[in-house]
């Protein structure tokens, strides 16, 4: 596997590449400097993986989960999602492949304060065309399955850690994306209910979305499939 | 699709803040409240002096001379010019007329007043009624017989109990006259110098025999067929004595409708200047919303990053933004409609008009509202949709 340490205990089954990542760099300009937040990536994540990046802080891993997320673009090398080539596309375009084919799960949960929980939820359908009452009706069956169906109309400030991460994982879910990308998804929760949070994407990850997951957890880095290390922008171990 | 959740954004996002949303519509409730203002105290306005000016009687048209105008003009005025007004095209009658100042005595009652000359066509010309007895009739004007119709005024001052009709006044003066009185005017609005509740009519001829200084008469009253365009008409007139008289200025013609045509001439004039005024606070009002929605973007670039993340396109968020401008302005202008009408009617309420509100005008107030909300949203819509996902996810 193409600069991966394989320290994974599941199995895959590979259905083939979902995300190629070819020489991938990303430099932010600052005022007259230039920081090389991703020097060349190469990486292949296969269909239904469960794959963990680690690596020091400012070493490139949530720049590299925006552009593989497509909130990003970047500066030289190619992304593939599904053998589509969508490094150059436009933003409207990208905005659609977020919508339907990505779903994002933040450290800060990034849910919208003022909505409900159930309007949270409904929000990727809504950019999708979805009509308002199945909508409502798909972000209910989503909020019953992580366990929060009775707490629909509550605000996210109504709700503890764990219950905002898991209202943030329906949403992420919403367009039944093919990805679910999770950055630090228990950074902000106490280590019990960062063990439930991590279940229920080992979970959705078992139905068959493949997953990306950025942490500082050995142990969760050790219950993934496979582990990638990121370093001042490079994978460790690649050539 | 998302009109429905933008408007639910858009409310949620106000009624988060109501004194700051209230405080930035202030321009915009302003601007409309002036535009609906001003239309409508404009119209009630025209309305009102239209309709005074109808009361005096449209059909009406004045000729008068001065007291110096020139010999063509001592020729012209007689009596027998009324035969040659009668052919102008667009008249149906015409009558000479005179008023003289008298003093005048009834038992132990004095007054000063005017006595004018009249015909039996008077009723129709100024619409005249009586509450007692009845006007100058024909055979009053062939008998040349010395009677003489009150105005209102006149016979309470002249007669306090109430006894006028039947009773004798008398004319003091070089030529004295006595005069019974056959009846007395229902109250009514001075029309062109007339002031009919405080005049005393006698039949032209008798004036004629038995008061005039003079063959001169003072004052041609025309009677314009209402079919016609008076205001054309009262133009025909003036050709004919411009002709006359060699001068377009020795003579005079007077008609209510061509006063109404310049009033409300001036009306609309001042109107648009003032709607012009308005329309300049309805621009500040709309710089008030562009920095207020410039506000709200910054304040929630968090959230435009979140929703980016989950597929919203520019356009999706362009138009969340400027749904809610419009929402702001469209709010603003209906509190401006409402307090526009509100001090409006109270306005024509303390001045005794009628109140005329036009439809028109408030649906342009509330379409000018609502595009200046689309116009000032466009800037600060357009730079939340421009907003880079990344940075405005990372923002706090
Ligand atoms: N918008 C930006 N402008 C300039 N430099 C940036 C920007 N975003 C990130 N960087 C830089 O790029 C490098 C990688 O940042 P990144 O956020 O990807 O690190 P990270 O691995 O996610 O770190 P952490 O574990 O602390 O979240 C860092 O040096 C960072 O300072
Ligand atoms: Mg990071």
């Amino acid at each position: 596997m193409s600069g991966g340490i394989a320290v994974g205990t599941g199995v895959v089954k590979d259905d083939g590449i979902l995300v190629r990542v070819r020489g991938l760099e990303r430099i932010y300009k600052v005022g007259d400097e230039e920081v090389h937040a991703l020097r060349g990536i190469d990486l292949d994540i296969h269909r239904g993986e469960m794959i963990a990046i680690m690596g020091p802080s400012g070493s490139g891993k949530s720049t590299l989960m925006h552009i593989v997320g497509c909130l990003d673009s970047p500066t030289a090398g190619i992304l593939e999602i599904d053998g589509e080539d969508v490094s150059r596309l436009g933003e409207v375009r990208l905005a659609s492949i977020r919508n339907r084919r990505i779903g994002f799960v933040f450290q800060s949960f990034n849910l919208l304060p003022r909505l409900t929980i159930l309007e949270n939820v409904a929000l990727p359908l809504m950019y999708a065309g979805v009509p308002l009452k199945a909508r409502r009706a798909r972000a209910k069956e989503l909020l019953e399955s992580v366990g929060l169906g009775d707490r629909l109309s509550h605000n996210p400030n109504q709700l503890s850690g764990g219950q905002r991460q898991r209202a943030a994982i329906a949403r992420a879910l919403a367009n039944d994306p093919a990805i679910l990308l999770a950055d630090e998804p228990t950074g902000a929760l106490d280590s019990l209910t960062g063990q439930a949070i991590l279940d229920s994407v080992k979970v959705i990850n078992a139905r068959g979305t493949t997953v990306i997951l950025v942490t500082h957890d050995p142990d969760v880095a050790a219950s993934c499939h496979r582990a990638v290390r990121l370093k001042d922008g490079l994978l460790e171990g690649a050539a | 699709m998302m009109l429905l959740e933008n408007m639910r954004s858009a409310a949620q996002s106000f009624g988060g803040n109501k004194l700051r949303t209230l405080l930035s519509i202030t321009g915009i409730v302003i601007g409309v409240a002036s535009v609906v203002a001003i239309t409508a105290l404009g119209q009630s306005a025209s309305a009102n002096i239209k309709n005074r000016i109808a009361q005096a009687g449209l059909q009406t048209i004045f000729v008068t001379a001065g007291r110096h105008s020139g010999a063509e003009v001592e020729r012209l005025f007689k009596d027998d010019l009324t035969g040659e007004l009668r052919e102008i095209d667009g008249i149906r009658d015409a009558l000479a007329y005179d008023q003289r100042s008298f003093q005048m005595r009834a038992g132990q009652n004095d007054a000063s007043d005017s006595v004018a000359t009249a015909s039996p066509a008077f009723t129709d010309i100024f619409s005249l009624s009586m509450t007692e007895g009845r006007f100058i009739s024909a055979a009053d004007m062939s008998d040349r017989s010395p009677v003489a119709v009150l105005g209102s005024e006149l016979a309470t001052s002249l007669f306090p109990d109430g006894d006028a009709l039947g009773s004798t006044i008398r004319l003091l003066g070089e030529a004295p006259q006595i005069l019974r009185v056959v009846g007395i005017l229902t109250q009514r609005s001075s029309s062109m110098g007339v002031s009919f509740d405080s005049t005393l009519f006698v039949p032209r001829t008798t004036y004629l025999a038995r008061i005039a200084r003079s063959t001169r008469v003072g004052s041609f009253v025309l009677y314009a067929d209402a079919s016609r365009d008076v205001v054309e008409t009262a133009k025909r007139v003036e050709t004919f004595f411009t002709a006359r008289t060699g001068s377009s200025t020795a003579v005079r013609v007077m008609s209510p409708s061509t006063i109404a045509d310049t009033m409300s001439g001036v009306t609309e004039t001042l109107s648009a200047f003032l709607t012009g005024i308005a329309a300049v606070s309805l621009l500040v009002g709309g710089i008030g919303i562009m920095n207020i929605m410039l506000v709200s973007v910054t304040e929630r670039t968090k959230e435009i990053g979140v929703r980016k993340a989950l597929g919203a396109t520019p356009a999706a968020i362009r138009s969340q933004f400027l749904v809610e401008a419009v929402a702001l302005t469209a709010t603003g202008g209906a509190l401006g409609v409402g307090l526009g009408l509100g001090v409006s009617r109270i306005v024509t309420l303390a001045l005794g008009w009628g109140f005329a509100v036009s439809l028109g005008a408030i649906t342009l107030a509330l379409g000018v509202a609502a595009a200046t909300g689309v116009f000032f949203g466009l800037y600060p819509a357009s730079r939340a949709a421009r907003l880079d996902p990344v940075i405005a996810l990372a923002y706090e």
